[in-house]
Protein backbone atom coordinates (compact mmCIF):
# COMPACT_ATOMS: atom_id res chain seq x y z
CA UNK A 1 0.00 0.00 0.00
CA UNK A 2 2.19 2.57 0.89
CA UNK A 3 4.80 3.42 -1.54
CA UNK A 4 8.25 4.44 -1.70
CA UNK A 5 7.92 7.53 -3.28
CA UNK A 6 5.22 8.13 -0.94
CA UNK A 7 7.68 8.29 1.64
CA UNK A 8 9.99 10.50 -0.36
CA UNK A 9 7.47 13.30 -0.92
CA UNK A 10 6.73 13.13 2.97
CA UNK A 11 10.32 13.41 3.99
CA UNK A 12 10.92 16.33 1.23
CA UNK A 13 7.91 18.05 2.27
CA UNK A 14 9.04 17.99 6.06
CA UNK A 15 12.00 19.53 5.32
CA UNK A 16 10.41 21.77 3.39
CA UNK A 17 8.23 22.65 6.35
CA UNK A 18 11.00 23.07 8.55
CA UNK A 19 12.91 25.30 6.38
CA UNK A 20 9.80 27.19 6.25
CA UNK A 21 9.62 27.63 9.79
CA UNK A 22 13.68 28.23 10.27
CA UNK A 23 12.85 31.34 7.85
CA UNK A 24 9.62 33.01 9.60
CA UNK A 25 11.95 33.11 12.59
CA UNK A 26 14.70 34.25 11.11
CA UNK A 27 15.69 38.12 11.69
CA UNK A 28 18.44 39.11 9.52
CA UNK A 29 15.95 39.14 6.28
CA UNK A 30 18.85 37.73 3.93
CA UNK A 31 19.09 34.36 6.00
CA UNK A 32 15.58 34.43 6.06
CA UNK A 33 15.74 34.46 2.22
CA UNK A 34 18.27 31.64 1.52
CA UNK A 35 16.10 29.43 3.59
CA UNK A 36 13.14 30.16 2.11
CA UNK A 37 15.17 29.14 -1.05
CA UNK A 38 16.08 25.84 0.47
CA UNK A 39 12.39 25.23 1.20
CA UNK A 40 11.25 26.07 -2.32
CA UNK A 41 13.61 23.64 -3.75
CA UNK A 42 12.43 20.69 -1.11
CA UNK A 43 8.87 21.65 -2.52
CA UNK A 44 9.92 21.80 -6.26
CA UNK A 45 11.41 18.36 -5.27
CA UNK A 46 7.91 17.18 -3.94
CA UNK A 47 6.25 18.38 -7.20
CA UNK A 48 8.80 16.21 -8.96
CA UNK A 49 7.91 13.56 -6.97
CA UNK A 50 4.19 14.35 -7.70
CA UNK A 51 5.08 14.15 -11.79
CA UNK A 52 4.60 17.39 -12.56
CA UNK A 53 7.49 18.62 -14.55
CA UNK A 54 6.23 22.38 -15.76
CA UNK A 55 4.71 23.03 -12.65
CA UNK A 56 8.68 22.33 -11.39
CA UNK A 57 10.00 24.26 -14.28
CA UNK A 58 7.95 27.26 -13.22
CA UNK A 59 8.34 26.95 -9.34
CA UNK A 60 12.17 26.35 -9.84
CA UNK A 61 13.19 29.49 -12.33
CA UNK A 62 10.54 31.38 -9.68
CA UNK A 63 10.57 30.68 -6.32
CA UNK A 64 14.85 30.33 -6.48
CA UNK A 65 15.65 32.79 -8.97
CA UNK A 66 13.12 35.72 -9.45
CA UNK A 67 11.26 35.84 -6.05
CA UNK A 68 15.14 35.74 -4.49
CA UNK A 69 16.64 38.71 -6.92
CA UNK A 70 13.04 40.98 -6.35
CA UNK A 71 13.44 40.51 -2.71
CA UNK A 72 17.08 41.24 -2.68
CA UNK A 73 16.32 44.87 -4.12
CA UNK A 74 13.52 45.52 -1.83
CA UNK A 75 16.20 44.37 1.00
CA UNK A 76 18.00 47.29 -1.15
CA UNK A 77 16.04 49.75 -0.43
CA UNK A 78 15.00 48.89 3.24
CA UNK A 79 16.89 47.34 6.25
CA UNK A 80 18.70 44.14 6.58
CA UNK A 81 17.49 43.62 9.97
CA UNK A 82 13.88 43.27 11.38
CA UNK A 83 13.52 44.97 14.53
CA UNK A 84 10.84 45.67 16.72
CA UNK A 85 8.90 43.81 19.30
CA UNK B 1 14.55 28.13 21.92
CA UNK B 2 12.19 25.18 23.44
CA UNK B 3 8.55 26.49 22.18
CA UNK B 4 10.38 26.37 19.05
CA UNK B 5 11.44 23.06 19.35
CA UNK B 6 7.72 22.45 20.62
CA UNK B 7 6.46 24.32 17.41
CA UNK B 8 8.30 22.37 15.07
CA UNK B 9 7.64 18.80 16.56
CA UNK B 10 3.49 19.51 16.48
CA UNK B 11 4.04 20.62 13.08
CA UNK B 12 6.17 17.08 12.39
CA UNK B 13 3.15 15.25 14.30
CA UNK B 14 0.49 17.26 12.57
CA UNK B 15 2.02 16.50 8.45
CA UNK B 16 2.48 12.86 9.62
CA UNK B 17 -1.17 12.25 11.16
CA UNK B 18 -2.65 14.09 8.13
CA UNK B 19 -0.04 11.96 5.69
CA UNK B 20 -1.07 8.64 7.24
CA UNK B 21 -4.83 8.95 6.86
CA UNK B 22 -4.83 10.59 3.59
CA UNK B 23 -2.43 7.44 1.89
CA UNK B 24 -2.89 4.73 4.35
CA UNK B 25 -6.49 5.23 5.64
CA UNK B 26 -7.90 6.71 2.77
CA UNK B 27 -10.51 9.16 4.18
CA UNK B 28 -10.83 11.16 0.95
CA UNK B 29 -10.89 8.37 -1.08
CA UNK B 30 -8.31 9.10 -3.83
CA UNK B 31 -5.84 6.16 -3.05
CA UNK B 32 -7.55 4.87 -5.95
CA UNK B 33 -6.63 7.45 -7.78
CA UNK B 34 -9.59 6.83 -10.99
CA UNK B 35 -9.66 9.04 -13.77
CA UNK B 36 -12.63 11.58 -14.39
CA UNK B 37 -14.41 11.93 -17.47
CA UNK B 38 -13.19 15.21 -18.00
CA UNK B 39 -9.30 14.22 -17.72
CA UNK B 40 -10.34 11.58 -20.16
CA UNK B 41 -11.18 13.82 -22.54
CA UNK B 42 -8.23 15.87 -22.64
CA UNK B 43 -5.84 12.72 -22.63
CA UNK B 44 -7.76 11.89 -25.31
CA UNK B 45 -7.96 14.39 -27.56
CA UNK B 46 -5.19 16.53 -27.03
CA UNK B 47 -3.13 14.81 -29.77
CA UNK B 48 -5.62 13.12 -31.94
CA UNK B 49 -6.24 13.39 -35.93
CA UNK B 50 -9.66 14.61 -35.83
CA UNK B 51 -12.57 16.55 -32.98
CA UNK B 52 -11.37 19.15 -30.66
CA UNK B 53 -7.72 18.21 -31.31
CA UNK B 54 -5.20 20.86 -30.61
CA UNK B 55 -2.27 18.70 -32.10
CA UNK B 56 -0.02 18.62 -28.93
CA UNK B 57 1.54 15.31 -27.32
CA UNK B 58 1.82 17.52 -24.06
CA UNK B 59 -0.95 18.21 -22.55
CA UNK B 60 -0.54 20.47 -19.97
CA UNK B 61 0.36 23.46 -22.92
CA UNK B 62 -2.66 22.21 -25.09
CA UNK B 63 -4.87 22.55 -21.61
CA UNK B 64 -2.65 25.92 -20.31
CA UNK B 65 -2.97 27.73 -24.09
CA UNK B 66 -5.90 25.93 -26.03
CA UNK B 67 -8.82 24.25 -23.62
CA UNK B 68 -8.45 26.91 -21.10
CA UNK B 69 -6.70 29.56 -23.25
CA UNK B 70 -8.94 32.67 -21.67
CA UNK B 71 -7.42 31.63 -18.44
CA UNK B 72 -3.49 32.18 -19.44
CA UNK B 73 -4.75 35.27 -21.95
CA UNK B 74 -6.04 37.47 -18.60
CA UNK B 75 -2.91 35.69 -16.53
CA UNK B 76 -0.73 37.27 -19.08
CA UNK B 77 -2.54 40.72 -18.37
CA UNK B 78 -2.65 40.51 -14.99
CA UNK B 79 1.19 40.15 -15.37
CA UNK B 80 1.29 43.44 -17.82
CA UNK B 81 -0.89 45.21 -15.02
CA UNK B 82 1.92 44.06 -12.62
CA UNK B 83 4.87 45.48 -14.58
CA UNK B 84 2.81 48.79 -15.42
CA UNK B 85 2.02 49.39 -12.00
CA UNK B 86 5.65 48.81 -11.17
CA UNK B 87 6.74 51.20 -13.85
CA UNK B 88 4.44 53.81 -13.01
CA UNK B 89 5.40 54.06 -9.55
CA UNK B 90 9.28 54.13 -10.38
CA UNK B 91 8.27 56.55 -13.46
CA UNK B 92 11.08 58.81 -13.96
CA UNK B 93 10.69 61.59 -17.23
CA UNK B 94 13.79 61.58 -19.96
CA UNK B 95 15.73 64.36 -18.23
CA UNK B 96 15.39 62.43 -14.76
CA UNK B 97 16.62 59.04 -15.98
CA UNK B 98 19.31 60.71 -18.12
CA UNK B 99 20.53 62.47 -14.47
CA UNK B 100 20.14 58.64 -13.04
CA UNK B 101 22.36 57.61 -15.52
CA UNK B 102 25.11 59.91 -15.10
CA UNK B 103 24.67 59.89 -11.60
CA UNK B 104 25.28 55.45 -12.00
CA UNK B 105 28.17 56.03 -14.89
CA UNK B 106 30.07 58.17 -11.63
CA UNK B 107 29.42 55.34 -9.13
CA UNK B 108 32.97 52.91 -8.56
CA UNK B 109 30.68 49.79 -10.07
CA UNK B 110 32.67 46.76 -8.91
CA UNK B 111 32.20 43.37 -10.72
CA UNK B 112 33.35 40.21 -9.29
CA UNK B 113 37.10 38.14 -10.18
CA UNK B 114 37.51 36.44 -13.53
CA UNK B 115 36.45 32.77 -11.69
CA UNK B 116 33.05 34.12 -11.15
CA UNK B 117 32.76 35.86 -13.98
CA UNK B 118 33.94 33.28 -16.74
CA UNK B 119 31.83 31.22 -14.98
CA UNK B 120 28.64 32.95 -15.48
CA UNK B 121 29.37 33.14 -18.85
CA UNK B 122 29.22 29.77 -19.16
CA UNK B 123 26.18 29.13 -16.97
CA UNK B 124 24.30 32.22 -18.78
CA UNK B 125 24.89 29.94 -22.19
CA UNK B 126 23.92 26.95 -21.31
CA UNK B 127 20.34 28.48 -18.75
CA UNK B 128 19.48 30.43 -22.65
CA UNK B 129 20.04 27.26 -24.38
CA UNK B 130 17.63 25.24 -21.68
CA UNK B 131 15.15 27.93 -21.98
CA UNK B 132 14.75 28.33 -25.79
CA UNK B 133 14.30 24.55 -25.74
CA UNK B 134 11.94 24.61 -23.19
CA UNK B 135 9.94 27.13 -24.92
CA UNK B 136 10.70 26.21 -28.83
CA UNK B 137 9.61 22.68 -27.84
CA UNK B 138 7.04 23.75 -25.18
CA UNK B 139 4.15 21.89 -27.17
CA UNK B 140 5.83 18.78 -27.79
CA UNK B 141 7.40 18.27 -24.17
CA UNK B 142 6.75 19.73 -20.55
CA UNK B 143 7.37 23.29 -20.46
CA UNK B 144 6.08 26.21 -22.15
CA UNK B 145 6.55 30.05 -22.38
CA UNK B 146 6.05 31.16 -19.05
CA UNK B 147 8.37 28.55 -17.44
CA UNK B 148 11.34 29.20 -20.37
CA UNK B 149 10.85 33.19 -19.60
CA UNK B 150 10.96 33.03 -16.31
CA UNK B 151 14.50 31.15 -16.96
CA UNK B 152 15.65 33.51 -18.77
CA UNK B 153 14.97 36.00 -16.80
CA UNK B 154 17.11 33.88 -14.26
CA UNK B 155 20.02 33.95 -16.76
CA UNK B 156 20.17 37.85 -17.07
CA UNK B 157 19.79 38.07 -13.51
CA UNK B 158 23.13 35.81 -13.31
CA UNK B 159 24.75 38.78 -15.65
CA UNK B 160 23.13 41.31 -13.37
CA UNK B 161 25.56 40.10 -10.34
CA UNK B 162 27.93 38.88 -11.75
CA UNK B 163 29.15 42.06 -13.75
CA UNK B 164 26.81 45.14 -13.32
CA UNK B 165 23.63 46.66 -14.02
CA UNK B 166 25.93 49.85 -15.34
CA UNK B 167 27.43 47.50 -18.04
CA UNK B 168 24.65 45.62 -19.10
CA UNK B 169 22.72 49.32 -19.84
CA UNK B 170 25.98 50.35 -21.86
CA UNK B 171 25.46 47.18 -24.02
CA UNK B 172 22.54 48.32 -25.09
CA UNK B 173 20.24 46.32 -22.22
CA UNK B 174 18.07 49.76 -21.71
CA UNK B 175 14.42 50.16 -19.71
CA UNK B 176 13.48 51.52 -23.53
CA UNK B 177 14.68 48.22 -25.10
CA UNK B 178 12.85 45.99 -22.75
CA UNK B 179 9.73 47.54 -22.65
CA UNK B 180 9.97 47.34 -26.77
CA UNK B 181 10.76 43.88 -26.76
CA UNK B 182 7.75 43.09 -23.89
CA UNK B 183 5.64 45.05 -26.06
CA UNK B 184 6.29 42.98 -28.89
CA UNK B 185 5.94 39.52 -27.15
CA UNK B 186 2.03 40.63 -26.15
CA UNK B 187 1.58 41.81 -29.81
CA UNK B 188 2.52 38.13 -31.17
CA UNK B 189 0.47 37.06 -27.90
CA UNK B 190 -2.78 38.73 -29.47
CA UNK B 191 -2.13 38.59 -33.41
CA UNK B 192 -1.98 34.70 -32.25
CA UNK B 193 -5.79 35.11 -30.64
CA UNK B 194 -7.07 37.92 -32.99
CA UNK B 195 -5.52 37.10 -36.58
CA UNK B 196 -7.43 33.82 -37.06
CA UNK B 197 -10.69 35.18 -35.90
CA UNK B 198 -10.49 37.72 -39.00
CA UNK B 199 -9.07 35.48 -41.66
CA UNK B 200 -11.15 32.34 -40.75
CA UNK B 201 -13.92 33.61 -38.87
CA UNK B 202 -14.93 31.54 -35.82
CA UNK B 203 -14.45 32.27 -32.03
CA UNK B 204 -11.59 33.90 -30.20
CA UNK B 205 -9.35 30.94 -28.78
CA UNK B 206 -11.37 28.66 -30.30
CA UNK B 207 -10.13 25.51 -30.63
CA UNK B 208 -7.92 23.84 -33.82
CA UNK B 209 -8.73 27.23 -35.75
CA UNK B 210 -5.02 27.47 -36.69
CA UNK B 211 -3.39 24.47 -38.65
CA UNK B 212 -1.23 22.16 -37.23
CA UNK B 213 0.31 23.31 -33.61
CA UNK B 214 1.09 26.53 -35.15
CA UNK B 215 -1.29 27.95 -32.30
CA UNK B 216 0.64 26.75 -29.48
CA UNK B 217 4.08 27.50 -31.13
CA UNK B 218 3.13 31.59 -31.58
CA UNK B 219 1.44 31.51 -28.12
CA UNK B 220 4.44 29.85 -26.41
CA UNK B 221 6.91 32.29 -28.39
CA UNK B 222 5.35 35.06 -27.37
CA UNK B 223 4.61 34.64 -23.72
CA UNK B 224 8.52 33.27 -23.47
CA UNK B 225 9.30 36.96 -24.89
CA UNK B 226 6.69 38.68 -22.80
CA UNK B 227 7.79 37.09 -19.39
CA UNK B 228 11.48 37.34 -20.02
CA UNK B 229 11.30 40.97 -20.79
CA UNK B 230 8.55 41.70 -18.00
CA UNK B 231 10.58 40.88 -15.74
CA UNK B 232 13.84 42.31 -16.79
CA UNK B 233 11.67 45.57 -16.78
CA UNK B 234 10.69 45.23 -13.65
CA UNK B 235 14.29 44.02 -12.32
CA UNK B 236 15.95 47.43 -14.75
CA UNK B 237 13.35 49.60 -12.77
CA UNK B 238 14.17 48.58 -9.19
CA UNK B 239 17.50 48.16 -9.53
CA UNK B 240 18.25 52.27 -9.48
CA UNK B 241 20.05 52.23 -6.07
CA UNK B 242 18.06 54.55 -3.59
CA UNK B 243 19.99 56.99 -3.13
CA UNK B 244 20.36 58.09 -6.50
CA UNK B 245 16.47 57.61 -6.74
CA UNK B 246 15.61 59.65 -3.52
CA UNK B 247 18.15 62.63 -4.98
CA UNK B 248 16.29 62.34 -8.63
CA UNK B 249 12.47 62.93 -6.67
CA UNK B 250 13.69 65.34 -4.06
CA UNK B 251 15.04 67.15 -6.43
CA UNK B 252 11.76 67.10 -8.45
CA UNK B 253 10.22 68.33 -5.23
CA UNK B 254 12.15 71.60 -5.31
Amino acid sequence: MIELHLIILAIVVSFGFVFSYLAMKERDLLKALALSSVQSTFFALGFYILAAPDIVLAYLAIAVGAYTALVILAINKTERYEVGE
Amino acid sequence: MKKDVFVALSFLIAFLFVSYAVTVRDVLGIAENPLRPLGEFYLSHAFAHEGLTSHSPEVVTAIVWNYRGFDTLFETFVFFLAIMGALSVLRLTREQGMEVRALEAREPHRHMDTITRTTTKLVVVMIVSISASIALHGHLTPGGGFQAGSAMAVATLLLFAAFSKFTLERQGLTLRHTISAYALGLAIILATVVAPVLLYGGKVLEIDLLPGETGLFNLDVGEYTAVTFGFLTVFLALGVPEWIFKLVLRREMK
